[in-house]
């Protein structure tokens, strides 16, 4: 360009990217906060109604029971960041419980990455159906939710079994390492992946921008359909490990077993932060949404509520926690 | 007498933008006003305002010698002042009867029950003051185009039903999307309808306004320059008083401006046909040269561009950038790989992406390339943006500032910094860079456009004004109707008179 | 030119070229159209197919069977699909038939609680589905937030609810006017068949002449333009919400009517066939198409499907796949010619 263009010293660089990471790190922390205190203050009421939660044991289990959960969480947070949603997790934690049983004894430890891929793969072709075909990506998952309940419960025979082989895998999901729970490893593990997948990959920055402005996105280059297929294998896969770490815990496994999960998966996105519209949010956000979701789950059983309350709660909290965080205006009207 | 419909001095502004100024309109009984204007002349902004689509900033509307306030389509309705609209309003998946009475009350639709025997034959009665013989109770999704604005006429001539006085009929460019034969049969209507309302009618097309109309305005930049009757006026008068007399420099840039030297095209587009928008457009653009594509709007000028770019559906003809042969089914991607970059004219629709920052907007498309294997480089990809923050001075609190709370001039400039990371940009397009910008921003963007020309880069913009086009391009191609209707060349050398290009586009 | 009020059928669509006396011309309002025989060619197909492959298909007792299976569905269906003619959805169904059963087997003479109060109970258990459509309602329209979720929302309540209400042991239903409906027989089937009878008509009659039907439709062409014209749009929604919390509502009396026993799972298993049939007969997710009618047909293929697969032995669970894979396959089709390379659908 013209001789007007000062050269910028490497100094003065250093400097901009420092002041560029603190914005950026004070506006992680601003977007969690509210969250953060929502979860604090659940945690330390359900610790003064019943002080046993905070014995080392109740910790662990409650975090052993908010694994599977948190898992689901994490990969509906990735679609409902592209402005989607994934109605099929819950039932495809459950698909991956019954296909490892079933797989296990033919293919032994692979049977673990088996069913990863299948599911990747069953995850991949939504995203490609939903935007291939441009139908709403929760018509493409709900249809799956239908499919996967079929071939689950007709694999199975509608009846649950348990791993009739021992898996080195299935069985470190269910134990703990030096009294932390294996789940919670998993669930730490999986986050640092997916928070470096949003820091430091392509894919991740192209996630926000396509549920930020879609059209903007395709018009900047962004190639919307490989997005999309791998933001929902990405989902798919995450809800095939929770699958796998209620096997481990239970040592069976049953055609409806996480079916359950899926209000309190999406609670988990939405009160972490996370807009429904897309675009806000992060593994931050659904990490401390899916304690919240996790806590509530655990604490009307440990205050001694009819855990019925549960379902009221959580139908509640998420119309309220959407309330807040939609953005209406870039839905336009809203169906 | 008293006019029907008298606006006077009437002002429109919209948050930086003043879209009419004082203009003063006066409908007589049973006559045809035609309007006529370039794109953004105010036009269509003050059928919006007539017809109680929107609200004027000043002025006042007097209706049948009683001052009047129009505050929605429906109090205008009820005040028999209707609205054909260019975008048709019908609900396709209802019928005919149905729509024609949609937004009216009727007897045969009491307590919400619906007489359907009653309603056709009403609409068969609205309909037959048409001699028009579509069957009512048909859905409007079966009926051809024409017929379509056949049932929407109906619908406003229903508004008769409802007041005893004359209505005042506005049509918005009705005849766009219509062939010659049909603009025939409703100029028929229309002529058959004066005996009992009065019509504005507002077209791009100055045969058809001075066909139709006995007396026609002239606007020009928000503003009502001349009123001349059907009579005593010619096309020459009109086009030479649409071009306007102001002769503003501060729009465009003429230093720097210099004849192409390149000989070889960067771009080349032949024979690229999208049917119902364009036909058998080609252009050829030289490094370092600014093409202008200019027309009203529908005429194809925008459309094209983004066609180009790969944005638009069913396209035919070929793409070349650089002697590269672009597919027919590419996707922005793929024009983007061969070189060609767009910045579209919807900039907070498609041009940045609201709600992420500006570094990454800047850094979205080609950022990722100075990195390896999907992972990014940040350190290098945001050194590069900041250099670019700086050279094209974007005026933003931090880099990591979102970017919709930027000034329209910056949000352009971060829109186009995205294209400029990238080091095999061919081609440059621009769709109406200027829209919405204050004069100062507008002269830096041109400064920006010249300056990116002379180091070599092919441009390609859709302009706002005749001054802009004039201004910047060394090339002008005009379009009407979705075909290129005029071009001139070497606009360094010998320049053509505005006249000439508006006679072109309208 | 004189004006033609035929109402023959013409199996060409209107092409509006013959705006000239004498062209061909005139369609119908009530017209069929050859596209939406589509789902009443699948259903003569299904019927042929398993008449051919299985002996006891066609007879009246297992005719009989596919009726009294389908009455629930079908008034169901009646409510959705205005929901869906709309652009809406709603996830709810299940949740609000559950709580209805439970409520009214709980307030009808039965073996947990003292009350007896006949048929008000089962009143009060439309009621209840109502006031459940009615909070969908308003949420949806006045917070203005995706019908999906609030209803995902209301489904989980409607479960919670029910589960507080069941008593610890179930509460089997005493009163025999209720459970008759189910068991007494005139012209061989249930009173439950000419209450979904009488509600499918109802249906069509609300579609077809009043103002919320043909609004509905309007609302799930192009919401914005029905605004602007002034019609209320908030209202139709709501109302389109009340009306499928009463077929909920009603849909978990008639199920407690066939279980004689208040159950909070009892609403299991609706949902999902009920949106599927809604879109195999042609109410599409995408809102503006289809009707009560279509849907009823859609309905009957489903349950044609089932029965001839128990018939032929198939497992039944395979339905499910059928189901989920025509939900898409229905849209996907039915959207194929909208799709635009910038055509943004999330």
């Amino acid at each position: 360009m013209s001789g007007d263009s000062p050269e910028i010293r490497a100094g003065q660089v250093g400097e901009q990217n420092a002041s560029i990471r603190r914005i950026e790190i004070a506006r992680q922390l601003r977007s969690i906060a509210v969250p953060a205190i929502a979860l604090a203050g659940l945690f330390s009421t359900i610790a003064w109604v019943q002080p046993k939660l905070l014995s080392l044991r109740a910790l662990a289990g409650l975090t052993t029971d908010a694994a599977p959960l948190l898992m689901l969480v994490m990969g509906s947070a990735v679609v409902i960041l592209l402005g989607g949603i994934d109605l099929s997790v819950a039932t495809m934690a459950s698909f991956a419980a019954v296909a490892f049983v079933m797989l296990n004894p033919t293919l032994g430890e692979f049977a673990f990455v088996a069913v990863l891929g299948l599911a990747g793969l069953v995850g991949a072709l939504q995203g490609y159906v939903h935007h291939r075909a441009q139908i709403p990506s929760f018509v493409v998952s709900f249809g799956s939710l239908g499919m996967l309940y079929g071939i689950t419960h007709f694999i199975s025979n509608a009846t649950a079994a348990p791993l009739s082989q021992p898996s080195a895998i299935i069985s470190f999901f269910g134990s703990r390492t030096g009294g932390l729970p294996n789940g919670v490893i998993v669930v730490l593990i999986s986050a640092a992946i997916l928070g470096a997948l949003f820091r430091f990959t392509r894919l991740g920055r192209e996630i926000f921008a396509v549920g930020a402005s879609e059209r903007a996105a395709l018009l900047s280059g962004v190639k919307t359909l490989r997005v999309k297929v791998l933001a929902f294998a990405i989902s798919a896969i995450c809800a095939s490990v929770a699958g796998l770490l209620l096997l481990g815990q239970t040592g069976y496994s049953s055609p409806a077993m996480a079916n359950n999960y899926l209000l309190p998966a999406i609670v988990g996105v939405v009160v972490g932060g996370t807009a429904i519209s897309g675009g806000i949010g992060g593994i931050a956000c659904a990490l401390v949404g899916g304690l919240i979701a996790g806590l509530v789950r655990i604490g009307t059983v440990i205050v001694g509520l009819n855990p019925a309350y549960q379902n009221i709660v959580f139908g509640v909290v998420i119309v309220i926690a959407v309330a807040i965080t939609i953005d209406r205006e870039k839905i336009g009207i809203i169906k | 007498m008293t006019p029907v419909l008298a606006a006077t001095n009437i002002g429109k502004t919209y948050p930086g933008v003043r879209a009419l100024h004082d203009v003063s309109v006066e409908l007589r009984q049973n006559e045809v006003l035609g309007l006529i204007g370039q794109n953004g002349s105010g036009k269509s902004t003050l059928l919006k305002i007539l017809s109680g689509m929107e609200q004027p900033t000043t002025g006042k509307i007097r209706l049948r010698g009683v001052d009047t306030i129009v505050r929605s389509p429906l109090a205008a309705a009820s005040m028999g002042i209707g609205l054909v609209h260019q975008e048709q309003s019908l609900i396709p998946n209802l019928t005919v009867a149905e729509n024609i009475f949609f937004d009216k009350p009727s007897p045969h639709r009491r307590f919400g029950i619906y007489n359907w025997r009653g309603l056709n034959r009403e609409a068969a009665r609205q309909l037959a003051k048409l001699e028009c013989d579509i069957p009512p109770d048909i859905k409007v999704d079966a009926l051809s185009f024409p017929d379509r604005q056949m049932v929407e006429f109906a619908k406003v001539l229903a508004i008769e039903e409802l007041i005893d006085q004359p209505l005042v009929i506005l049509f918005d460019e009705p005849t766009s999307l219509l062939s010659p034969s049909e603009v025939e049969d409703l100029f028929r209507q229309i002529r058959r309808l004066r005996a009992r309302a009065s019509v504005v009618f507002v077209s791009h097309r100055m045969e058809e306004v001075l066909e139709i109309s006995d007396r026609v305005h002239v606007m020009v930049n928000g503003e009502n320059v001349a009123e001349r009757t059907q009579d005593t006026t010619s096309h020459e008068e009109l086009y030479h008083l649409m071009v306007g007399s102001r002769r503003s420099d501060d729009y465009y840039q003429e230093s720097g401006r210099e004849p192409v030297e390149a000989f070889e095209p960067r771009l080349v587009v032949a024979g690229l046909t999208a049917p119902g928008r364009f036909r058998d457009v080609s252009l050829s653009v030289r490094s370092g040269e600014i093409v202008a594509v200019t027309g009203v709007a529908g005429s194809g000028a925008e459309t094209f561009c983004r066609a180009i770019f790969g944005a638009e559906d069913g396209v035919v003809g070929s793409v070349k950038v650089a002697g590269h042969e672009l597919g027919l089914s590419a996707m922005p991607d793929e024009a983007i790989r061969a070189g060609i970059g767009y910045v579209p004219a919807e900039r907070k629709l498609e041009g940045v992406i609201v709600g992420r920052t500006v570094l990454e907007n800047i850094i979205l498309t080609f950022g990722p390339q100075m990195g390896r294997i999907g992972l990014i480089n940040r350190k290098k990809e945001t050194a590069q943006a900041l250099s670019w923050i700086n050279r094209l001075k974007v005026k933003t609190p931090s880099p990591v500032e979102y970017v919709e709370r930027l000034s329209g001039g910056n949000q352009q400039k971060v829109s186009l910094a995205k294209w400029l990371m990238s080091d095999r940009l061919q081609v440059l397009i621009l769709d109406h860079p200027t829209r919405g910008l204050d004069p100062g921003a507008k002269a830096d963007l041109f400064g920006v456009m010249r300056e990116l020309a002379r180091q070599g880069l092919a441009i390609v913009f859709v302009s706002e004004t005749l001054e802009e086009t004039l201004g910047m391009a060394d090339t002008v191609i005009v379009m009407r109707d979705g075909e290129v209707s005029a071009k001139f060349e070497d606009l360094c050398l010998h320049k053509p008179r505005p006249e000439q290009i508006v006679e072109a586009m309208v | 030119m004189t004006l033609t009020q035929n109402a023959g059928i013409e199996a060409s669509p209107y092409k509006g070229a013959g705006r000239l006396a004498g062209q061909p011309k005139v369609a119908s309002r009530l017209r069929f159209p050859l596209k939406e025989l589509g789902p009443v060619a699948t259903l003569a197909v299904l019927v042929l197919v398993f008449s051919l492959a299985s002996a006891q298909f066609l007879s009246a007792s297992n005719l009989k069977v596919v009726l009294e299976s389908s009455a629930i569905p079908v008034v169901l269906v009646v409510g959705l699909s205005f929901i869906l003619i709309q652009g809406s959805i709603d996830l709810s169904i299940e949740g609000v038939m559950a709580a209805s059963s439970m409520l009214v087997s709980l307030l009808i003479a039965n073996s947990v609680t003292g009350f007896d109060l006949g048929w008000w109970a089962i009143l009060a258990g439309a009621c209840l589905g109502s006031a459940f459509g009615l909070v969908n309602g308003l949420v949806y329209t006045f917070l203005r937030l995706p019908s999906l979720i609030v209803t995902l929302a209301t489904w989980f309540v409607g479960l919670g609810i029910a589960t507080l209400l069941f008593p610890g042991r179930q509460p089997q239903i005493l009163d025999e006017r209720l459970t008759r409906l189910a068991l007494d027989k005139s012209l061989g089937v249930s009173a439950l068949v000419f209450l979904a009878l009488a509600v499918a008509v109802f249906g069509w009659f609300l579609q077809t002449y009043t103002q919320f039907g043909r609004m509905s439709y309007a609302i799930g062409r192009d919401e914005k333009a029905t605004r602007q014209s002034g019609q209320h749009v908030r209202f139709h929604k709501i109302l389109a919400f009340v009306l499928m919390g009463l077929m909920s509502g009603v849909g978990g009396v008639m199920i407690s009517a066939q279980l004689a026993v208040g159950n909070p799972a009892a609403g299991e298993g609706f949902l999902f066939p009920a949106v599927s049939a809604a879109v195999i007969g042609g109410t599409l997710l995408s809102g503006g198409t289809g009707g009560v009618l279509q849907s009823i047909i859609g309905v009957f293929i489903l349950e044609v499907l089932r029965n001839g697969m128990i018939q032929l032995g198939v497992d039944p669970y395979l339905r499910h796949v059928a189901e989920g894979l025509t939900i898409i396959a229905a849209l996907v089709i039915g959207n194929w010619s909208l799709r635009g390379r910038l055509r943004i659908v999330k």
